[in-house]
């Protein structure tokens, strides 16, 4: 049994506020050995990165530190600034989650290299420092490093950015990389190439990692062991191929089963966990978990459960060449976990599922419901300018380019890609009423551009939107009430029955009605995109047009939000045009996917078609990237690693714009490549079916 | 980014000049040079008056558009930018008084700049501290300050000073003494005039880079891209340094270099307590004595300094700020 290198012991932080003292960590302990990664996985205000920063000694000041956390065998609580120094960068470095902001914008990429470089070895030469910075850049994926070591941060993408970032922290080959949420701000296929590349460089340096996360898909991919933490607290502790087949906490149950499954097909709920995550300040006695776990019995509600060892069942090494590497402890905190056997207690699942919603238009075939929504060749161009004074027009860039859908009577399409492909835009466009865009879009057999003012508000109550942050959308200074009601009121709605109208969506949508006068800010962010959902039905539209409406939850959070939009669907009859990164949300959710690439749809179809049978090779590559809450199955995967990023979308020549990362287009002879370069290829399925792709090959 | 430069500089000369011919309107319609003769007894008559004022293109009898035009060729030709009413010529009173007022302003700009740099910088990495609070207080009276009060406390405590050495260390008026010769007694002269001006200018207007250098550090200091640098190993001081105090003089700098050109067009009170000729006691007198050529160069020579000023702005932002690409 090697020693551990980092050994963190009751570690215990909190902070001053205005309402008490926030407990953000509450005695956590974990050992960290030689060459192995860490998963600690958690909600937002689980103490998940309060405990990577007091690691690392970069907690503000007015933080209250205590415990132990040594690092080979060294103490580092009570380290001055100073001492602490030596110790960051060549001992333990890290990476933090928003590549944009983490670089210093007035240095170029290489200066900052060389300035971590040098920090630690003061003797080293500006040409030596130099070369390593550029071998580092060459290391870490960037192309040109020779010519992009002068660049600056702004001259690089989120997921370049991300790169110089690791570079950085291993440019003193660390023997700890803490990752603080690496990837929570890049796209899928970029996340996919940054944990490679974590892994690259853990091989590098031969250093442990702790990867911070809440996506369980990352941890199935990339930890040898798992800590989850629920309020500051350390509940299950276990390698990872027993976290995910025998959690014993219901906790780390409820996360595992709150996730939606992108490769199975079940149309089975989601199965939320009630409730939201305590708040840190005078926690009272007992397991915090309690009031949210449904088969909390009174000791839990007395006393705080200890984290205490448990038989390993599980035994399936990480690393199967180097079982080493995989841990041997089961630990969990709850006090009925000898009882909990493969997520189920007396044979019974420990989250009961719901029923699944019912409806006679669910039932009835795609053919036969009518079109609520349908768009033709609509382009959105944005003018690509040209001096200060007189602006000249110089091109044009092509958000949208010739798109076409069609959505029937409760369904549900979504629209993914990586950011930047055009999907937002589309929605914007179709909630703008195609004012200033080419194209037809016809809604609920109205073609909207030809309607006069009256005509479009009365077509306005017809769809409705939700946006991405429950926060930003609604007015702060509303109540619940106005904020409902604002919309009936706009619409002429008879004044006496809007009192009645309210009520009726609040409890609709799972909210209090008697909470209505209470504001926005009085709820949690799954309750805020309550009521983001209240007002937009209150006009009854046939149409919902959501923006990542679950993208800024927490998974606990999110299934229930997920599993309220079924509900409505199945009761009202709605159809809803999504627009989501998560695939897993979107395979869940959808009857039918549109994969947009540079404002073109490459291919459209049926749900379990795209995800079962994808025929572009970009929605190969981009579900290729999904990382999977399944180690055994993430492990074996092989994925379609895209080279490079999205080009701007500034020309319309024709050709495939698809063809310049296109692993197909690399195998291909030499005059199959010039019709991919010189021919748009249409959208064309196979007949009989409504699957089609837009590759010449496929 | 010289394309862009000459296209900045000229649309600023365009407006320079629109701006001095429309002053030279307004300063006709409103200055009468007439006026300085009205109280003389026996009362001067009026043809002599116009007589008077004839050499020096203020003969209101001879039309506005006329006189303008004599005033603009001259300009355009001779660069001359005409006489007062009693006849001194404009070139020489701007010519000399620039330097004066530069002479008083450089020395007052450059240290209420690094000073008040330098507490924003010493008072944002000791928030809410003891240090933080008590240059708080200080330059919040230091900004509040009216100069006249400044320079009265000033110049009371240098007499009180001289008087109690009984020597004069610190002259209260004037910029230089007359007679003193030798390069280092005039250098010495120079400074025993220079020194109460120069705190009354600097008081008054260092608290303004304190408090703008202190609030934009304070928006930078917890960065994330300072905390990578404490990650990379470096201490919280040098990060500081290094990363947040960079980014944040950025707007700052725009800021200075908006100061430097008021170098050259003077503070009116102060000059004219302490007795200094320099072109903000020439916009007083020009004024107050019915100029209206030396109104109207001193307001030219304003405007020319503001576009200095915007333009050497816009080179020291594109110096400093990579992100800032002229194009």
């Amino acid at each position: 049994m090697t020693s551990p290198i980092l050994s963190v012991t009751d570690l215990k932080v909190s902070f001053p506020s205005e309402a008490g003292r926030v407990d953000a960590v509450r005695g956590v302990s974990f050992d960290l050995l030689p060459g192995r990664t860490l998963g600690i996985v958690g909600e937002s205000g689980s103490g998940k990165s309060v405990t990577s920063l007091a690691v690392m000694g970069l907690l503000a000041d007015s933080a209250r530190v205590s415990g132990s956390v040594r690092f080979s065998g060294k103490e580092l609580i009570g380290l001055s600034d100073t001492e602490m120094t030596a110790h960051r960068g060549n001992d333990i470095a890290m990476v933090f989650q928003d590549p944009l902001s983490s670089l210093t914008p007035v240095y170029s990429v290489g200066d900052q290299i060389i300035e971590a470089l040098r920090v630690k070895n003061p003797h080293m030469s500006e040409p030596d420092a130099q070369a390593r910075a550029i071998e580092l850049l060459d290391l870490v994926g960037i192309p040109n490093p020779a010519r992009r070591v002068k660049s600056f941060p702004h001259e690089f993408s989120g997921g370049m950015r991300q790169r110089v970032v690791i570079a950085i922290a291993i440019a003193n080959n660390p023997r700890i990389i803490i990752a603080d949420e690496p990837t929570t701000a890049l796209d899928v296929t970029i996340q996919a190439q940054i944990l490679d590349l974590l892994k690259v460089a853990q091989r590098e340096t031969h250093a442990a990692v702790i990867l911070i996360t809440h996506d369980m898909g990352v941890i199935a991919g990339s930890a040898d062991d798992v800590v989850v933490m629920y309020a500051g607290k350390v509940v299950e502790h276990a390698p990872v191929h027993e976290i995910f087949s025998n959690p014993r906490m219901p906790y780390t149950i409820g996360l595992l089963g709150a996730i939606p499954k992108v490769h199975r097909n079940d149309k089975q709920p989601l199965v939320p966990i009630s409730g939201n995550p305590p708040i840190l300040i005078d926690l009272p006695a007992g397991c915090p978990f309690a009031p949210r776990c449904p088969i909390a019995v009174d000791k839990c509600r007395q006393l705080e459960p200890p984290l205490d060892a448990i038989a390993l069942i599980d035994t399936t090494p990480s690393e199967p060449e180097d079982p080493q590497l995989s841990g041997d402890l089961h630990q969990v905190a709850c006090w009925r976990a000898e009882q909990i056997h493969g997520s189920t207690l007396d044979g019974e699942p420990v989250f009961p599922v719901p029923a699944p919603p019912t409806s006679a238009t669910r039932e009835k075939p795609r053919e036969e419901r009518s079109t609520t929504l349908s768009v033709e060749h609509l382009v959105k161009t944005f003018p690509l300018v040209k001096g200060a004074v007189l602006k000249r027009r110089i091109g044009s860039v092509y958000a949208v380019n010739d798109v076409s859908f069609d959505i029937k009577t409760g369904e549900t399409l979504s629209i993914v890609g990586e950011s930047g492909c055009g999907k937002t835009t589309t929605l914007l466009e179709i909630m703008g009423f195609g004012a200033d865009v080419e194209g037809t879009i016809t809604l609920d057999g109205v073609p909207l551009k030809e309607l006069d003012a009256r005509g479009r508000r009365t077509q306005r109550k017809n769809i409705q939107m939700v946006f991405q942050d429950p926060m930003g959308a609604l007015d702060p200074r509303f109540t619940v009430y106005e904020i409902i009601a604002e919309p009936l009121h706009s619409l002429d709605y008879p004044t006496k029955r809007i009192d009645g109208r309210v009520r009726e969506l609040m409890d609709l949508v799972g909210l209090d009605p008697a909470h209505m006068d209470r504001f926005p800010g009085a709820f949690s962010g799954g309750q805020r995109q309550r009521i983001g959902i209240a007002r937009a039905l209150a006009t009854e539209p046939k149409v919902l047009a959501l923006d990542e409406p679950v993208s800024a939850l927490d998974v606990s959070i999110q299934a229930g939000v997920i599993n309220l939009l079924d509900h409505l669907q199945a009761e009202l009859d709605l159809s809803y045009l999504f627009v989501a990164h998560d695939l897993s949300v979107v395979r869940h959710i959808s009857d039918r996917v549109a994969v947009m690439y540079l404002g073109k749809i490459v291919e459209i179809g049926a749900v379990d078609d795209i995800f079962d049978n994808p025929q572009h090779p970009y929605t190969e590559a981009l579900l290729s990237a999904i990382p999977l809450p399944d180690p055994t199955v993430e492990r074996r995967r092989n994925r379609i690693v895209l080279s490079g990023d999205m080009p701007s979308p500034t020309d319309n020549e024709p050709g495939c714009r698809f063809a310049s990362r296109c692993p197909l287009f690399k195998t291909l002879p030499e005059s199959d490549r010039m019709r991919c370069l010189h021919e748009t290829p249409p959208l064309h399925g196979k007949d009989g079916t409504d699957h089609r792709n837009a590759c010449h090959f496929r | 980014m010289i394309k862009y430069l000459l296209r900045k500089a000229l649309g600023w000369l365009a407006m320079i000049v629109l701006a001095t011919n429309l002053t030279y309107f307004l300063a006709n319609l409103f200055l009468d040079p007439k006026a300085n003769y009205i109280d003389r007894r026996p009362p001067v008559p009026d043809a002599q008056l116009n007589q008077m004022l004839h050499p020096y293109n203020l003969d209101p009898t001879v039309p506005l558009l006329h006189r303008w035009w004599t005033w603009l060729t001259d300009i355009v030709l001779h660069w001359n930018w005409g006489y007062s009413p009693v006849g001194q010529s404009v070139n020489d009173q701007v010519g000399f008084r620039v330097w004066n007022s530069a002479q008083l302003m450089l020395g007052a700009t450059i240290l209420a700049c690094v000073l008040g740099i330098a507490i924003g910088v010493y008072t944002a990495s000791r928030q809410y501290r003891l240090g933080d609070r008590i240059w708080q207080a200080i330059s919040i009276i230091a900004m509040n300050t009216h100069i006249v009060v400044a320079a009265m406390v000033v110049v009371l405590g240098a007499i009180a000073f001289n008087n109690a050495v009984g020597h004069r260390i610190f002259y209260v008026t004037g910029s230089s003494s007359i007679g003193v010769t030798g390069f280092f007694n005039v250098l010495v002269d120079k400074a025993q005039h220079l020194i109460l001006p120069t705190i009354c200018l600097t008081f008054i207007s260092y608290a303004n880079y304190h408090f703008t250098q202190r609030s934009l550090l304070l928006d930078n200091i917890n960065a994330d891209y300072v905390r990578t640098a404490r990650a990379k190993g470096l201490t919280k001081a040098r990060a500081i340094r290094h990363h947040a105090l960079r980014t944040s003089v950025i707007p700052v700098t725009t800021q200075v270099a908006f100061a430097i050109p008021g170098i050259f067009t003077g503070a009116v009170i102060t000059e004219s307590i302490f007795g200094w000729q320099g072109m903000g006691n020439y916009f007083y007198v020009t004024i107050a004595k019915n100029d209206i050529h030396g109104v109207v160069a001193t307001a030219a020579f304003a405007a020319l300094m503001t576009a200095v000023g915007a333009v050497l702005a816009d080179i020291l932002v594109v110096i400093i700020d990579p992100r800032v690409r002229v194009n």
